[in-house]
């Protein structure tokens, strides 16, 4: 078996007031894994998402990217590899009186110098690939429309596109469809495994069973801060689920059916 | 029903008993009479009928006297708006380096404010003479004050989610405040500072009155002598021109918000 991309070693996370997120979290995720994170609110599912990139500092253990050791990485090594790892949100996090163009090239600066970003002076790459990213998710008609008129379904797609503009390896998605309607879910979804198929690793944080199981390749179960499961989607039912959740299941586990089948 | 008394509802009354007892007591203190109230009224009318007759020959120099009051809060507001700027962010509970910063930044923009604009034009009158530059230093250090206040508002409701988002990006510090902290606050801080325009035209018409320029010196003057109708014309310029900006203005921070 190969190297792992992403490997987390014994990870641990306490915040200021006693409270701990995570407890000893090991994970290795391989090249081109789609991977779903799912467990209660307040598992620490956006914890563990976020210890990947080091948005959240490690308290202990250690997190390793591609053979890296990020936890010892300097602060400029720290944002070059950020910059490869692409990153969308529940509440998408576009600054909604920008156009949708401005948006998505905010997924460029990391990798611009500092002058150059300050300047807006983008190269010509830079928008030829923005270009791509817009058209991928077929928002290129939206380019110079302020994000905030798109509707839901449209401004998660704009964060797609951005985190696409980072050209990244890993795409962490923290919980995606959340704040979105189950039809416009799957189309989100279906993007997601779209870029999945062109060989991005795809780790997402959901919380609803069905989409786990139809999308992802390896469903990981958080339960208090600890990974109580860890196997193949196809072979995971609802006892697994309820032996995650640690109760029985309820419709709202549930996102629905796709209505365009 | 005699139980279903609403609890509290005597600290109404009692809040009602007190407001009359400070009136009075205000009352009295500026010796308010309706009496001599009535008896100031004829004057009063007489001096508005002079005034409602504007001596024009001073049209021109009054115009010219509220060009250099607008010219004062232009000056001044931007002075206000370019040290608001960095003191804002430093006051800030969200962006500010550390807590402290946030702290000693905020007492920093109560204090400048304080101070009334007329109180600053007379210390600056003082220091640097008679004229327009005292009126405009007056208003800058107070709209330091005002505008800090107001933009580290905006600055603490912005919101976080798409600075987490550029962070993840790769970004550092300067970029990040550039792509997702600027756009959110540039748009809020001129509509603000278009306000503290309005404001400033007609705080710099009344900084002439201690010295400190513009068409306040013709009032101040004609005043002097009582010349009332000159005090009209320099009025209805003011009147005028002040609802111009307050239009313009306002059409204007309209689109930007």
């Amino acid at each position: 078996m190969s190297s792992p991309q992403i490997e987390l070693r014994g990870v641990e996370v306490h915040f200021p007031g006693g409270v701990q997120a995570l407890r000893g979290v090991d994970l290795s995720v391989q090249r081109g894994e789609f991977v779903a994170i799912v467990g209660l609110s307040g598992a620490g599912k956006s914890t563990l998402l976020r210890t990947v990139n080091r948005l959240v500092e490690p308290t202990a253990g250690s997190v390793w990217f591609e053979g890296e050791d990020l936890t010892a990485a300097p602060p400029a090594r720290l944002l070059e590899v950020r910059a490869q790892i692409g990153m969308i949100f529940q509440t998408f996090n576009l600054v909604k009186r920008s156009s949708v163009l401005r948006n998505v090239l905010a997924g460029r600066v990391g990798r611009l110098s500092t002058w150059r970003a300050l300047l807006g002076w983008f190269p010509r790459r830079d928008l030829e690939i923005v270009h791509g990213a817009l058209l991928k998710l077929d928002i290129q008609d939206k380019a110079f429309v302020r994000a905030d008129v798109l509707s839901g379904g449209q401004q998660q797609r704009v964060g797609i596109a951005r985190a696409l503009a980072q050209e990244p390896k890993v795409i962490l998605a923290d919980e995606p469809v959340a704040s979105l309607d189950p039809p416009t879910s799957h189309v989100v979804m279906r993007d997601l495994r779209r870029i999945n198929q062109e060989g991005i690793t795809v780790l997402i944080n959901l919380h609803f069973i069905d989409l786990a199981r139809e999308y992802a390749h390896r469903v990981v179960g958080l339960r208090d801060g600890q990974v109580v499961y860890d196997g193949p989607a196809g072979e995971v039912d609802d006892a697994t689920f309820e032996q995650i959740y640690g109760r029985a299941l309820k419709s709202d586990d549930f996102r629905g059916l796709d209505a365009e089948g | 029903m005699a139980g279903l008394v609403e609890p509290g509802r005597w600290k109404l009354w009692a809040g009602v008993g007190l407001f009359a007892v400070v009136f009075i007591w205000s009352a009295r203190g500026v010796e308010a009479s309706l009496f001599r109230f009535i008896e100031g009224l004829p004057l009063l009318a007489r001096i508005v009928v002079l005034m409602l007759v504007p001596d024009w020959s001073w049209a021109g120099r009054s115009l010219l006297g509220m060009v250099v009051s607008v010219q004062v809060a232009l000056l001044g507001t931007t002075i206000g708006m370019l040290l608001a700027f960095p003191l804002a962010f430093l006051a800030s509970r969200n962006i500010s380096p550390h807590a402290a910063s946030s702290y000693l930044n905020k007492q920093v923009l109560n204090l400048i404010r304080t101070f009334p604009e007329i109180i600053l034009a007379v210390f600056f009158v003082a220091a640097y003479g008679p004229g327009a530059l005292a009126g405009m230093m007056a208003i800058g250090l107070h709209s330091t004050g005002s505008l800090g206040k107001l933009y580290a508002e905006v600055v603490e409701t912005i919101d976080p989610g798409p600075l987490e988002a550029l962070r993840a990006a790769g970004a550092n510090r300067a970029k990040v405040f550039w792509y997702a902290v600027m756009p959110q606050v540039l748009p809020e801080f001129l509509a603000l500072s278009l306000y503290r325009f309005e404001i400033n035209a007609r705080a710099a018409t009344v900084l002439g009155l201690v010295g400190a320029g513009g068409i306040g010196t013709i009032m101040v003057q004609a005043l002097q002598f009582r010349r009332w109708e000159i005090v009209g014309m320099a009025l209805m310029v003011i009147i005028v021109v002040v609802t111009l900006i307050d239009t313009a203005s306002s059409a204007l921070r309209r689109r930007l918000v």
